[in-house]
């Protein structure tokens, strides 16, 4: 089974299972290395922080967003 | 008269047993609740949890501790001792947890060490859509009931579930556990607010299931969540149901007020507190996490390296070979990148080890490939870096380079030098980083198998004791044709 889910708008599909972190790299490797490097949050449709090890779920949406932006 | 007015008193008390005696107050009763979610065996902020929930208790009268699931798996200290998990319930029990929820990953312990754990708990694990009876688990109660004075709040828990009906967990661990729906069998328990006044969920859900869950059960007066790994700074609102979550790791803490008046809420605050802000810890409870921290079983040999086990090649292979063996798949790949120590030197080989050569936590993912598909994923590896990026097991493969240096061709052979069945469909394992980074052709889009590169590693050494990787080379690039 596979999953959907959006960051940025974008739509990845993903591995049943996979978690957010793996929804990033596949976005962009660049991207998870803002991540990593703490320049970036990730932000849920509701506006809120999430880390990069929680799991995903099928339709989920996501936004990246600079942390001099939250 | 006396009688009736005896029989009339008999039957008020019966009709308010077990019910909040709202007449009688006249303040609103202030209890505090401590929570916590995915703390993930993440011990190191346990004496400041300790020492936070010490002092309000000093100062309140009514203080519980909860925890939304998924207490343990992310620590080796935690995960890989004899007793697996032991130490996480250990900290809980010093810190005065009053529940937990069941989260997915307390069934990664296993049943049988989850029962363990559960019953060195001095706390209960709830959970209202799971049923045991069929399974070696210890059926969870679906809730808990609070008791501050002569206030009673009832707490009820529910687990997640994934698309395959089961919460994300191997699906080996949840042998003869039966999952409902929890957005469903919730609802059974709407007579605990008409009994109680007040009802609090402690959900390891997400927070993309509690957000609907209280649209739909507004009985809700607060959602503690789990699972989403969220950090709500402030809390949710909807449908005047409060749903908060701290995140994972133990890097936060949440705190709520309530105000409980006439058996009902009338009042709720909440804080997010950051660990980092607590500079005190419980000295009790720290001398705990340095032991546990300094836990000499992760010094345990597990295999002999009969020689040094030096470079990608060599170590790649061993990864490799731990996932095809461990999962059962026809083939493996590592990419070099996760690779982390130049050589295992000869002689011992320690959890240690493990943990220093692939500290990612990645998970293996297996996919269903046909050879046209591996291909693409070695030749586009390749060309990322211009050089062999994926170690393997199960086969061998050559690159076929242009006049440019590029890959455009990979001859792949198996175990017995033939080239691979091009109409046959391979179960092919990978690490999630690969999964979900490499672009390569798949008509499969995989499958976690929720088990870590570094557990398949420790449990293929565990298992075949001594390894010789001596000149092992699996992949390597060809001359330009």
């Amino acid at each position: 089974m596979a999953m959907k889910v959006y960051i940025n708008t974008k739509e990845i599909v993903i591995f049943d299972g996979a978690r957010i972190q793996d929804a990033i790299l596949a976005y962009s490797t660049v991207e998870w290395k803002k991540v990593i490097n703490g320049e970036i949050s990730i932000v849920d449709r509701f506006g809120n922080q999430t880390d990069p090890d929680g799991p995903i779920r099928d339709g989920q949406q996501f936004t990246l967003k600079n942390n001099t932006e939250l | 008269m006396k009688k009736i007015n005896i029989l009339l008193a008999i039957v008020l008390l019966f009709l308010f047993a077990g019910s909040n005696p709202a007449s009688a107050q006249r303040k609103p009763l202030e209890i505090i609740i401590l929570h916590t979610n995915d703390m993930h065996a993440k011990i190191d902020n346990m004496g400041k949890l300790a020492y936070l929930a010490d002092s309000l208790r000093k100062s309140h009268e009514y203080v519980f501790l909860v925890a939304a699931g998924d207490n343990f798996t992310g620590n080796p200290v935690v995960d890989m001792v004899e007793d697996k998990g032991y130490p996480m319930i250990d900290l809980m029990n010093r810190c005065g947890f009053n529940v937990s929820a069941m989260g997915n990953h307390e069934f990664d312990l296993g049943q049988e060490k989850l029962n363990a754990r559960m019953g060195q708990a001095t706390f209960p694990f709830i959970s209202c859509n799971i049923d045991a009876s069929g399974a070696t688990v210890k059926q969870p109660k679906p809730y808990m009931v609070l008791e501050a004075g002569k206030i009673r709040i009832p707490v009820l828990s529910v687990i997640q579930l994934g698309q395959n009906g089961l919460p994300d967990s191997h699906p080996s661990k949840l042998e003869g556990i039966k999952f409902t729906d929890g957005m469903l069998k919730v609802k059974e328990y709407t007579w605990l607010k008409d009994k109680y006044g007040v009802l609090i969920g402690l959900t390891h859900l997400g927070v993309e299931q509690d957000e609907p869950l209280a649209r739909e059960m507004p009985q809700f007066d607060l959602i503690i969540g789990g699972h989403s790994h969220t950090t709500m700074s402030e809390p949710m609102m909807v449908n005047n149901v409060m749903i908060v979550q701290t995140g994972s790791g133990l890097k936060n803490v949440g705190k709520i007020i309530l105000h409980i008046k006439h058996g009902k809420v009338i009042d709720t605050k909440y804080e997010l507190i950051p660990m980092a802000s607590i500079k005190n810890s419980d000295p009790v409870v720290q001398a705990l996490i340095n032991k546990y921290n300094d836990n000499q079983e992760l010094n345990k040999v597990i295999a002999v390296a009969e020689a040094d086990i030096t470079g990608e090649s060599e170590l790649g292979s061993m990864m490799t070979d731990a996932i095809t063996h461990r999962l059962k798949a026809d083939f493996s790949f590592q990419n070099t990148g996760g690779i982390r120590v130049p050589a295992i030197p000869a002689g011992n080989i320690s959890l240690k080890d493990v943990y220093r050569l692939d500290p990612f936590g990645n998970l293996v993912v297996l996919f269903k490939l046909n050879a046209s598909e591996i291909k693409s994923l070695i030749r586009n590896s390749y060309n990322r870096s211009k050089q062999i990026d994926l170690e393997v097991s199960g086969m061998t493969y050559e690159i076929v380079l242009d006049q440019a240096g590029s890959c455009k061709d990979v001859i792949m052979l198996d175990l017995s030098g033939l080239s691979l069945d091009p109409a046959k469909e391979y179960t092919v394992g990978v690490n999630s980083y690969i999964s979900a980074s490499y672009t390569f052709d798949h008509r499969d889009p995989g499958n976690t198998t929720y088990t870590t590169c570094a557990q398949a590693l420790i449990d293929y050494l565990g298992e075949v004791k001594k390894v010789n990787y001596k000149g092992v080379v699996r992949a390597k690039t060809g001359t330009s044709r």
